[in-house]
This record gives structure tokens, C-alpha cells and sequence, in this order.
């Protein structure tokens, strides 16, 4: 079935120029932890190591490492406090191409949560050993370090009968507060939780913002749903979600090790698919009695009957709880063979299908598989449905809606609507949109396939196929609305760029121009173009498609007429609104003097200054800009080029002009062009003279001899 | 009327009425004038004749100096004697009829040579003002850019003409 390439135009398919690709296989390593190692990797060195001075307060040193507070997508470094040297802090260091979790940093500063480790302070500064600028977020040290680590040391022990109260208490309180003001956590795992205190006392969750929701977790530690995703694809969820990896965490603290550490990844997920996350990841461990029921509750892979924080509140108190009983799924009675592994249920096909999809589309159009799937339970329903959806790929064959891909993300929706939104290579939960176009095009440097899956309204389809929605749901589905909306426009300040900024309020601006400075809030992208004018090739202009969007996304102001001039085919104009934006960019943030950025845009507004048609008006203007360039005032060049009144009077004498010049035009054809007329006229003008010279003087003649007769 | 004045052949029927009348009356009441008038303003009629103008301008510029010539005569004739033989003595005195067709051919000199210097003091004054025209033209494009002289395709205006050497 054919394959239609996207629609859209893509630019900017690689990564920028600037940026330097982050340590993909650092990265991945994070999915294969058994989630008790932390990463010991040295950090990148492409540059020479340094302290770096943050906020004028916090002196990061880049050549002291601290291992024990790496998070997956972040190396840590020891910080001395300047103000207070007794203030113990450290340092983690973002990877660039990787999305931080903004809105939680910033409010995160703003308040101080009860069992969840302080952030103190974050900026983007320049990273010696990264060669270009990265966010560095400033953490509380946690004095008694990893409590993987003590328990490893014997240090401190957790038994059976400390997990409710030394353990399940201070994280569920942590948890709780977190989501009450910001949202979940969504790193719950035994290596991201440390004691605060050097006695031991007081366990707090590790940071949580240098990456996106459950992107440094290994897939155990996320609910089925999200554990098949691609992990930038996992979703930001909910406290139902980190309810899940507090139960796969007191698993493994309680056993001392990882019960399935062994199990091959995609097996593990097949035995959670089919048995149940409870039952595959605890293996054949014994559990000690009074933690099986609630494991087993906050292990369910419903959502709707997993136990949330109230209910874990309730264990910890000592109050009644409500335990999930344990239900069994449908199953088939005799496997289904696909590529040599057996099916019981349609969650596990429908995994599988989507790794193979051309096998998928036609192991299901087999009679062994309609032979199967109609004695399964209520299997005759699906396999109409499996009709229709393959009947409808017959018929658009010529279209993306005929090829393997789609039909088989229809069928994954058919097959498993709790499934995340299976397409091509890819899955991911509707939350989670966003950070997988990020790091797809940050870290991978192909957007295609994410872009594509969006322009084919492949969520519209996941949507479609479930039963209800609830309020995060429709929510959602406004959100891929509202994206595919921007995508459909190729302007300056929408596209694809568009749609990977306002999915991602973390992810730095792609411009080659501004990459190295890792630009994630607006009032970093005015600096950063002044230290890119002093680079730049100052014959491109300082906007490009990266910029729009990341400013039309992240200035909350209306800049919608500023992008259509931008976007206008005629140069003046683009140039205009170029200058525009950048100059209410500088007065709406009170940026202060751009003298490099303005002389870069001072040499591109000729086009701008030509749009003058009087000489004089454009010699003043040409003569008025370098003054206006050593202020290293945008709005005052703006308001220069840009004024309403003289370019009115420029328009209305141009006019004049032209009339005038037009009507001598046609004087001078009329005197040049009636030349056999006009010397027809000329001699006729003669010979009356002639005539009346000769009249007047025959009257004459007449006259004085007539008088002299008389006199 | 005018219109039915004008018949067949393009000939004003009219006027020949009339300049018969006249002939007629003059041969009655004055035949000596006739007798002068007749071979004095030859070279008028022969002007008519050849006169190729609407409004006969020759006719009037070598009839007026033809006059100019015939009249000194009529007036002797009016005033000394008013006789068949006195008009014949004018008529054949080749004196007279050299002064009163030299007058008609001073009027056709005119006829001939005025309009050149009427075209040429007109060309001249077209050619001055198309200059300064092409100045002003120049002063706007300077002022306004060479923009301001594009002219609409739809434009019916013929292109400009080649100016003559």
C-alpha cells in the first residue's frame, strides 16, 4: 500500500549548525538501568573545563563532577555558594536538544515542597565542557546522598514493616504536595531519592525538571500504557502514574534488587501486556504479605481502579483501604503465532503488529488470524472493525490513508484502544506529543515522521477509537487541534517550528544563529542575538523561521501583524516587519541597548528605505540611521523608517510626481507625435497670414488712394 | 439655402450667378471697368483656379496685391475718363499690365514663401517647449526615482515619436 510523502514543506530537517547533538547513547542508557545504577559517564568535553558564575551568586565549577546526583539527562557539578558558603547546592546540567520541564522550574523556585528535593535556582550559562550554553538548575545537596546507595552500604535499612512510614509517608507527602501546585513528578525511582539530612532521617524525590515526564525512567517504572511509548513520548500524566513508580520502587528497596533485571526488555513488556504489570514485574519474587495488596493496587494498570494518593495515604495511616482485586483480562484460548512469538491477547498483538507493520497488514487479512480473533472473546465484533479499517486502506491506495503505517495505527486503536498512538516507528501518549517532536528534532535531527503522524491527523484517529473522553483527554484532543492548525501554515512564525516550541515551553530555539546560546524564555533571544551579530553573516537577517516561532510562541503578546508583514512577499515589507518585531521585542521586554543587533538591522532596512520613493526623504533616513545604530535603539529605527505620517506624504507626492510626469508624457507625444499634422497646420497658419497680409494691404492700398482721389 | 446652394459637380452655382449679375451689371453701367478689370485680375483668376486650399487662401493673398495693382488704373479711369478708349489705352499699355500683374505675382511670392517661416518659427517653439518638458520629466525622476516614470501597460498612449532632424 503507497506511501505519501508529507504534504508540507519541512525546513530545517537537521540539526542547527550551532548545536551541539547531546550524548544519544548517554540518553539511551537511562532504558536500559535497571533503575539502581545511576549513569557514572565523564561529561562531554568539547571545550576547556571552568567555573561558571550563575545569577552572580552560585559558582558552578565545571571540572568538579558529582557523579552521585547525575540524573540520565543531566551530569551533576559541585557549586559554592558565594553568599553563604555554609549553603550546600549543587548543580545539574541540562542536555541541550532535550526538553527541560520550564513551567515546573519556574514555579518550582517559587516554593519550597515538603519531601521533594529544594530548587534553588536555575539559568542558562555558558558550558565550557559543552562548547555552548546549557541550562543549569541549581538543587538543595541532599546531605545523607542516594538512599539506593546507603542501602547498598548497609548504611541505613529499610525492612517490610519501615515501608509505610519511612518510606511510602515522606514520598506520597512529596508527591502530593508536587501535584497539588505543579503537576506529577514523574521520576519516582529508587535512584532518584535521597536523604536529605547526614542522619538518615528525612527521604526526599530528586530532581525532576531536566527532562520530560518519565523520560529518565526506566520502563518499569512506568504504567504499561506509557512503557511501550518511546520514552520523550511517555506523557506528563498524572499522580496515578507516579503512584505506579512509588509501587515499583518499594519492589525493588523492599527485595534489595530488581526482579526482573534479567528479563529481556520487549519480553517484559509482552508478560506486562498479558499478565499484568503486577505480575510480570515482580516476577517470582516473594513480596512480604501486607505489601502484596497494596502493591498490587498501585500496580494495577487500570488507571481508573489504581490506587491515587489518597488511597496510598489511607495504607500509610493505617486507615481502610480499598484494595484492586485481582481481575483477569480476556484472553484467547490458543495463541496467535506472529514472528515467532505467541498471543494470548489483543494488547500484545497490537504491540507487536506495530513493530512489523507490513507483516501486520497481512497476517490479518490470514485465515489463521480470522479463524483466531472469532474465537476470541467478542472477537467477531473487532474483526468487522479489522474489515472496515482494511477495506478503507484498499480504497485510498493511491493516498497516506491506504499505506501499511496507517492501517496499522488504525488497527493498534482497534486491537488495544488503551494503547498509546502507535505510527511508523512510534509511540507515544497524547501528553506526550510535544517532547517527542522536541527530541526527535533536537536529538535525532529528523522531525519528519512526527511532523507526519500530525499532518495525517494520526491522533485524530486514537481519539476516534476510544469510547470517552475524559476533561486531560479532550483537552488534548483542542491541543492537536490547535497544532495541526499551525503546521498547516508555512509563514514565518507557524509550521513545524511553531509546533515543536508551543508543545515544549522547555525547548531552547533551534536557530543556528542563537543555538550555542540555548535560548528557552524569551528574554534570552534580544542578548542572544546581540552576541550572534558579532558572528553573523549580517547579510541574512536576524529572523528566521526558528525565531518566529519560538518568539509568536513564547512573547505573550500579539505579534499576529508583525508575522503577516514578515511573511509578505514584498522585501520592504518582510523587512519592516522584521525590524518591528524586533523592536516591540525591545521595548515590551525593556531590553536594553542592542548596538551590534542594531547596526545588523540597520544594514538590512536598504530594501526598507527604498520602499521612500523621495530621494531626499531616503538620503535624511540613510543619514539619520547611524546615529539611531550608535543608541542601539530598535524602536527608534522603527519608528524612523516606519512613520505613518511621512510615509503618507511620500505616497501621496509620489502620486503627484507621477501624475506630473505622465501628463509632460503626454505633451511631449502630442507635440512629438502629430508631426505631419502639425506642419500642415503650421503651413495653413502660414498661407492665412499670407492671405491676410495681402488683403490688408490691397484694403490699404484701397484706402490711401481713395483718400488721396478725395483730398 | 447654403446646402442647396451647392450642386451638382461641386460647383456653387450661386457664386457663378452672382459673378455673372455682377459681369452683367458692369458691362451695362460700366463696361470700361470691365474692359480693365477683366485682363487686370487674369492673374487672380488664374490663382482661383489653381488655388488648391479650402478656404482659397491664394486666390485672396494674389487677388489682394492684384487689386493693389488694378486699382491705381480704375481709379484714372473713374476719375479722368470714364471711356471704352481710355479703358483700352490702360488695357494696352504694357507699362500697366506689368505693374498690375506684378503686384499679383508679388502675392503670389508671398503665398509662396510665408508659410515655411510661420512652420519653422512654430517647430521652433514646440521644440522648446517638449525641452523643457524633458527637463521637468528629469527633475521629477531625480527627485522621485526613475519608478515614478512607469506608466501603466493599459495605457492607451501611442509611444513616443522619433524626433525629426
Amino acid at each position: 500500500m503507497a506511501e505519501q510523502p508529507l504534504e508540507t514543506e519541512e525546513p530545517g530537517t537537521d540539526l542547527p549548525d550551532g548545536l551541539v547533538p547531546p550524548d544519544e547513547d548517554a540518553l539511551e542508557s537511562a532504558d536500559d538501568s535497571d533503575g539502581l545504577m545511576p549513569p557514572h559517564k565523564e561529561p562531554e568535553s568539547s571545550g576547556r573545563g571552568g567555573p561558571v558564575l550563575l545569577r552572580e551568586r552560585y559558582l558552578v565549577d565545571s571540572g568538579a563532577r558529582l557523579p552521585e546526583f547525575d540524573q540520565p539527562s543531566a551530569k551533576a557539578y559541585a557549586v559554592e555558594d558565594r553568599r553563604d558558603l555554609a549553603n550546600k547546592v549543587f548543580a545539574l546540567v541540562c542536555t541541550p536538544g532535550v526538553p527541560v520541564r520550564m513551567d515546573d522550574i519556574i514555579a518550582f523556585r517559587t516554593m519550597d515542597f515538603p519531601g521533594v528535593l529544594a530548587l534553588i535556582e536555575w539559568e542558562v550559562v555558558p558550558w565550557p565542557p559543552l562548547g555552548q550554553s546549557a541550562m543549569v538548575v541549581i538543587y538543595e545537596k541532599p546531605l545523607g546522598g542516594r538512599v539506593i546507595d546507603r542501602l547498598r552500604r548497609k548504611d541505613v535499612r529499610i525492612t517490610e514493616y519501615d515501608v509505610p512510614r519511612r518510606l511510602t509517608e515522606p514520598l506520597i507527602e512529596g508527591l502530593q504536595a508536587l501535584n497539588e501546585k505543579i503537576g506529577p513528578h514523574r521520576a519516582l525511582r529508587p535512584d532518584n531519592l535521597y536523604y536529605l539530612d547526614e542522619d538518615m532521617e528525612e527521604m526526599v524525590l530528586g530532581p525532576h525538571v531536566t527532562a520530560p515526564p518519565g523520560f529518565d525512567q526506566p520502563a518499569d517504572f512506568e504504567p504499561i500504557d506509557r512503557a511501550t511509548c518511546q520514552r520523550e513520548g511517555r506523557g506528563t500524566g498524572d499522580i496515578r502514574d507516579d503512584v505506579f513508580a512509588l509501587g515499583v520502587t518499594i519492589i525493588h528497596i523492599v527485595t534489595g534488587y530488581n526482579p526482573v533485571a534479567k528479563v529481556k526488555p520487549e519480553n517484559l513488556i509482552h508478560q506486562r501486556l498479558e499478565n499484568g504489570s503486577y505480575t510480570a514485574l515482580c516476577g517470582n519474587t516473594r513480596l512480604p504479605l501486607p505489601l502484596i495488596e497494596p502493591l498490587r493496587s498501585m500496580l494495577a494498570d487500570d488507571p481508573a481502579i489504581r490506587w491515587n494518593h489518597t488511597e496510598v495515604n489511607n495504607w500509610v495511616t493505617g486507615q481502610k483501604t480499598n484494595p484492586v482485586k485481582k481481575m483477569s483480562s480476556p484472553r484467547a484460548e490458543v495463541p496467535f503465532r506472529f514472528r515467532k512469538r505467541e498471543h494470548l491477547t489483543l494488547g500484545t498483538l497490537a504491540w507487536h503488529f506495530a513493530q512489523h507493520r507490513s507483516d501486520a497488514v497481512r497476517a490479518v487479512q490470514s485465515d489463521d488470524f480470522v479463524n483466531w480473533i472469532k474465537r476470541y472473546p467478542e472477537g467477531n465484533a473487532t474483526l468487522e472493525t479489522i474489515r472496515g479499517a482494511v477495506q478503507t486502506a484498499k480504497f485510498h491506495t493511491e493516498s497516506y490513508q491506504g499505506s501499511d503505517d496507517y492501517l496499522v495505527s488504525k488497527l493498534s486503536n482497534i486491537l488495544d484502544p488503551t494503547a498509546p498512538i502507535r505510527y511508523k516507528n512510534l509511540a507515544f501518549m497524547p501528553d506526550g506529543f510535544g517532547p517527542l517532536l522536541a527530541v526527535h528534532w533536537g536529538v535525532k535531527g529528523d522531525p519528519q515522521e512526527v511532523a507526519q503522524l500530525l499532518a495525517h491527523d494520526i491522533p485524530g484517529l486514537w481519539f476516534s477509537s476510544r469510547d470517552k473522553l475524559n476533561k486531560p483527554l479532550l483537552d488534548a484532543q483542542k491541543n492537536f487541534a490547535k497544532l495541526k492548525s499551525l503546521l498547516a501554515i508555512n509563514d514565518p512564525g507557524y509550521g513545524l517550528e511553531r509546533v515543536v516550541y508551543e508543545a515544549n515551553h522547555g525547548f531552547a530555539c533551534m536557530s543556528p544563529l542563537i543555538a550555542k546560546n540555548h535560548v528557552v524564555v524569551i528574554e534570552q533571544l534580544l542578548p542572544a542575538l546581540e552576541q550572534a551579530a558579532n558572528s553573523a553573516d549580517t547579510s541574512s537577517r536576524p529572523i528566521d523561521r526558528h525565531i518566529a516561532a519560538f518568539i509568536a510562541s513564547r512573547f505573550d503578546q500579539d505579534i499576529h501583524p508583525h508575522l503577516k508583514a514578515l511573511a509578505a512577499p514584498k522585501e520592504d515589507t518582510s523587512i519592516i516587519g522584521m525590524l518591528s518585531l524586533l523592536a516591540f521585542l525591545q521595548w515590551k521586554l525593556r531590553a536594553p541597548s542592542m548596538l551590534a543587533l542594531t547596526s545588523w538591522v540597520g544594514g538590512l532596512l536598504g530594501p526598507a528605505i527604498n520602499a521612500y520613493h523621495n530621494r531626499h526623504t531616503r538620503d535624511q533616513l540613510e543619514k539619520e540611521i547611524p546615529r539611531l545604530v550608535r543608541k542601539g535603539s530598535l524602536p527608534e529605527i522603527f519608528n524612523l523608517i516606519d512613520d505613518a505620517e511621512k510615509r503618507q506624504e511620500d505616497g501621496e507626492g509620489f502620486r503627484a510626481a507621477q501624475e506630473e510626469w505622465l501628463q509632460a508624457e503626454e505633451e511631449i507625444r502630442d507635440i512629438e507625435g502629430a508631426g505631419e499634422e502639425r506642419l500642415t497646420k503650421a503651413e495653413r497658419s502660414g498661407q492665412q497670414a499670407a492671405a491676410t497680409i495681402s488683403i490688408m494691404l490691397g484694403l490699404t492700398v484701397v484706402s490711401i488712394l481713395l483718400v488721396m482721389e478725395i483730398m | 439655402m447654403a446646402v442647396g446652394n451647392a450642386t451638382q459637380g461641386g460647383k456653387d452655382w450661386s457664386k457663378v450667378l452672382g459673378m455673372g449679375t455682377v459681369m452683367v451689371l458692369l458691362a451695362i453701367f460700366s463696361l470700361p471697368t470691365l474692359i480693365v478689370l477683366l485682363p487686370g485680375m487674369l492673374p487672380t483668376g488664374v490663382a482661383k483656379v489653381c488655388d488648391r486650399t479650402e478656404q482659397g487662401y491664394a486666390t485672396f493673398c494674389v487677388g489682394g496685391l492684384n487689386l493693389c495693382g488694378v486699382f491705381p488704373y480704375l481709379m484714372k479711369l473713374w476719375t479722368d475718363d470714364h471711356s471704352i478708349n481710355a479703358a483700352a489705352n490702360i488695357i494696352s499699355d504694357i507699362f500697366s499690365i506689368l505693374v498690375m500683374y506684378s503686384a499679383a505675382g508679388f502675392g503670389w511670392m508671398m503665398f509662396m514663401a510665408i508659410p515655411p517661416v510661420v512652420s519653422a518659427f512654430l517647430t521652433v517653439l514646440a521644440q522648446r517647449r517638449v525641452t523643457f518638458l524633458r527637463t521637468l520629466q528629469e527633475d521629477i525622476v531625480t527627485e522621485w526615482g526613475p519608478e515614478v516614470s512607469i506608466i501603466d501597460n493599459t495605457d492607451s498612449a501611442p509611444p513616443p515619436a522619433k524626433k525629426r532632424g
